[in-house]
């Protein structure tokens, strides 16, 4: 979405992110008929898997580990108040963290890291011609450059954000025996769990690394104004990003909630 | 002469209106050097880019073989494109070894062996007198290499018309003058269309077969290189002999 218009109104604001949209969904429409007719580089996609996912297993662990350490503590200091009873403390915790933490959550550092990554290569191609080049080379740009990431995102998004989610389980159970006492054997707890979560969980997966390589890679084409541009179309990749995981979030968990079998309160 | 194989017609383009484009036409024969000159910031580059299908005018229409690339969607656009080399200002090199560079349309438009694609991609170099560059990177390389790698890279699939923006940009008058006998005698090779945009006209206009000149939006002037120089319009005149004194 457009973060430069600081002075529009609502409205103006309103149309740019309908512009915004439909120019993703072109992108993301081109990107999946290149995906089956497109000409592959040898090598590039396992290039891009090795960028998201190598590259970003360190800093998502790090920081899914504190984010599963704050949520298991504050939960525990809440229910501390009211039920002071931890005995399913873990089983719900896996429940929130399988159906939606992991992924959404997990998901936002993940588009800061990626995204931004994208977002400043492409448009460093855009301002420097090198993109027009490729189209005189007789290479699609979606088809070159968009699509190995994307492919790379979907498959290693998933993959880090599963890790991360473990990540998240783990530094959980060891701040909820540390803090509260609670035994591992009695945290690790899978009452509550069923197949729609994973489900679930693991489609938001799937469809937030998408949605960060399509988002991403499309600001990184519509850069335009040499060095500062691509440090905008950085910007707006990342709180595009962010703000597509949002609503897709929403829009997933609501259809889950009625469609996905073994979905729903617990 | 012969017919035009690219034609311009009515060319309208503004951004953030201001026009940049004011109703150009042009007629570039086929297997002429049309080198189409003119002051910084006056739409060349836009033009060029017009030609190439990489920038849609706001209004008129483009001919390259008698089709209008203007009516287009992205995949005609694109079997257009396959018949067009392009150098960049900016010399546009891929972050790959010069080998790759080369091989890039090549990889893209044929399906040959990697022994064909060495064969001419070295064919290429030695050309453009850099033999036994492959494996350097063009970062390191200087600004008339980066430009003799943007030629052979422009030139090796054999495009029947091939458009060169600023070949010369930023080099000295021996390197500019290799630079432009390097086009007149490719273009010599292989009989193709070539246009070339400069701002280096005392350069550009020893290989030109015609001469356009935009000025104000508007192409004031169309004719041969030495009707250039004995133009009496003042623009023209101003711009060919480079005087302080003019409309300019």
């Amino acid at each position: 979405m457009t973060v430069r218009s600081k002075d529009v109104g609502l409205f103006e604001a309103a149309i740019n992110v309908l512009k915004d949209f439909r120019a993703v969904w072109r992108v993301f429409t081109k990107t999946l008929y290149y995906l089956f007719r497109g000409k592959r580089e040898k090598g590039e996609i396992a290039r891009q898997m090795f960028h998201v996912g190598n590259e970003s297993l360190f800093f998502m662990c790090i920081t899914m580990a504190f984010i599963g350490a704050i949520i298991t503590f504050q939960t525990g200091l809440q229910s501390k108040k009211l039920l002071p009873d931890f005995s399913l403390m873990g089983a719900t915790y896996l429940k929130l963290l399988v159906r939606d933490l992991a992924a959404s959550v997990g998901a936002l550092p993940l588009a800061t890291r990626v995204g931004a990554g994208i977002a400043a290569e492409i448009g460093s191609m855009v301002v420097t011609d090198q993109v027009d080049a490729l189209r005189m080379c007789a290479a699609d740009p979606i088809d070159y450059l968009v699509v190995p990431r994307f492919i790379a995102c979907v498959i290693m998004g998933t993959v880090i954000l599963v890790i991360g989610g473990f990540v998240a389980y783990g530094a959980g159970m060891l701040v909820a025996f540390v803090s509260f006492d609670v035994n591992p054997h009695t945290f690790n707890n899978l009452m509550y769990l069923n197949l729609g979560d994973l489900v679930l969980g693991f489609l938001k997966c799937l469809v937030y690394g998408a949605a960060i390589a399509i988002v991403s890679a499309q600001r990184g084409l519509a850069t335009f104004g040499g060095s500062e541009g691509v440090g905008w179309a950085t910007t707006e990749a990342v709180v595009g990003s962010c703000f597509a995981i949002i609503v897709l979030n929403l829009i997933i968990s609501t259809v889950g909630y009625f469609l996905v079998p073994g979905v729903g309160p617990m | 002469m012969l017919p035009p194989l690219i034609r311009l017609e009515n060319i309208h383009k503004a951004f953030d209106d201001a026009p940049v484009l004011r109703g150009v036409d042009v007629d570039v024969p086929e297997s002429c050097i049309y080198a189409l000159i003119g002051m910084g910031a006056v739409g060349k580059s836009v033009l060029l880019k017009i030609v190439a299908g990489l920038i849609a005018p706001e209004k008129g229409r483009v001919f390259i073989h008698d089709e209008d690339i203007t009516e287009m969607g992205h995949l005609e656009l694109a079997e257009v494109r396959k018949k067009i080399g392009m150098l960049f200002q900016n010399y546009a090199l891929f972050d790959k070894n010069v080998y790759e560079n080369i091989a890039f349309p090549l990889r893209r438009l044929f399906d040959l062996s990697e022994e064909e694609i060495q064969e001419r991609v070295a064919e290429r170099l030695a050309r453009v007198a850099l033999p036994g560059t492959e494996e350097r990177i063009p970062q390191s390389m200087s600004g008339g290499q980066k430009k003799r790698i943007g030629v052979a890279r422009a030139t090796i699939a054999k495009p029947p018309i091939v458009l060169y923006d600023e070949p010369t940009a930023g080099l000295d008058p021996v390197t500019s003058q290799k630079i432009y006998d390097l086009v007149r005698e490719e273009q010599r090779a292989t009989g193709a269309t070539v246009m070339v945009i400069s701002s280096d006209v005392a350069g550009v206009l020893t290989i030109a077969d015609r001469v356009g000149m935009l000025h104000d939006g508007k192409l004031v002037f169309d004719g041969t290189a030495d009707e250039a120089r004995k133009s009496t319009i003042p623009e023209v005149r101003q711009f060919v002999h480079g005087l302080t004194e003019g409309p300019l």
